[in-house]
């Protein structure tokens, strides 16, 4: 008997040891369809209210309350931002490089201009007419509003 | 009925009986939701801070200069060996985002090296979990939900029966009937000011 008891414990550590870690939350998935990225920000409008399944690698997360996290585009240089509800689904800071599988709506906000998001030279932030001033004028951006989320 | 120091009854028992009762629960209560409380009022604290410090994790920030030898045109994968020994770390690399031409985010486990080389500079961002807090918040802001749900209902339900019983638990000038009600009073007053002031 011991040893069928020394033999499901070992068996479960092993299982625990090389299980793939996959994090679920928030609901199920339920398309199976992935839409890319770049299409949806080619064509951001016209996705606005509808309900997307999206991959990329997680390269943002909220680092305090775990409320957003940003997802890699399939094309260069493009991201996109997935918000939740807070408390309804909290992402860790460990989720940043692993690859997410999210299912959510797209939908549009107008924000305030960050201007370059921090990623203008210190010679072009002194200057008069600063070549990014225009983005600090409201502007509309697209996210996803989460509702589950897979990373591994 | 038999009589009683007290001489008064609640719902035909003698109130004597009752307060025995009370400061049973009260006690037996109390020690179950000891551990529960800590870590709901210590939880309490750190996320009421929220906006002046991270409670779940501290996040610690290095910056260098970005060496020649190093620049915007390599390819990524020689930009993450480049980065990754300049700043010293040993760690696997999980995967890298180039958010524009001039930029590369290299994450490795718990830490993400962000290179921009308009600015010339290599940030090593290191996230260490807050022990203990972390935990907390996890439980405190019901993130696990299903059958944590359960418990922190009845925790709650427990709260409000150690706030009750804890009213009646002694009798005569320091019980409810004497210095108690001012006490109460206030406690229940802070809350209606505040309400009053900012709602």
């Amino acid at each position: 008997m011991k040893k069928i008891y020394l033999f499901l414990i070992s068996l479960t550590l092993i299982s625990i040891t090389f299980a793939e870690e996959v994090k679920k939350y928030g609901e199920e998935i339920t398309l199976t369809e992935k839409t890319e990225i770049s299409s949806i920000i080619a064509d951001a409008e016209n996705f606005v209210g509808k309900k997307v399944l999206v991959e990329g690698t997680v390269i943002g997360v909220c680092a305090k309350r775990g409320c957003w996290i940003e997802l890699s585009g399939d094309k260069e240089f493009e991201k996109m931002r997935v918000k939740v509800n807070d408390g309804e689904i909290v992402f860790p800071m460990e989720a940043k490089g692993k690859k997410a599988l999210v299912e959510g709506e797209v939908f549009s906000v107008v924000i305030e201009g960050e201007g370059c998001g921090g990623d203008c030279s210190e010679e072009e932030e002194k200057t008069e007419e600063h070549k990014c001033e225009h983005e600090k004028s409201p502007r509309k951006v697209y996210m996803i509003k989460g509702l589950g989320a897979v990373i591994k | 009925m038999p009589s009683t120091p007290d001489g008064i009854f609640f719902m035909g028992y003698p109130f004597m009986k009752i307060r025995k009762l009370i400061r049973i629960l009260h006690r037996d209560i109390g020690y179950i939701a000891f551990g529960l409380t800590i870590i709901y009022s210590i939880s309490g604290i750190a996320v009421n801070h929220v906006n002046d410090w991270n409670p779940n994790y501290i996040i610690t920030k290095d910056t260098l200069s970005i060496t020649s030898g190093i620049d915007s045109l390599m390819t990524s994968e020689d930009l993450t060996e480049k980065l990754t020994s300049l700043h010293e770390v040993k760690d696997s690399v999980k995967s890298y985002f180039r958010a524009s031409p001039t930029s590369i985010d290299i994450f490795l486990e718990n830490k993400t090296i962000s290179a921009n080389f308009k600015k010339n500079i290599s940030i090593l961002e290191t996230v260490e979990s807050r022990t203990f807090f972390r935990e907390s918040n996890f439980l405190h802001l019901n993130n696990p939900k299903k059958l944590w749900t359960w418990i922190a209902d009845i925790f709650a339900f427990s709260l409000i029966v150690l706030a009750a019983t804890g009213l009646f638990m002694i009798k005569g000038k320091k019980g409810i009937t004497g210095r108690g009600k001012w006490l109460t009073l206030v406690g229940i007053l802070i809350p209606m000011i505040f309400l009053l002031l900012y709602f």
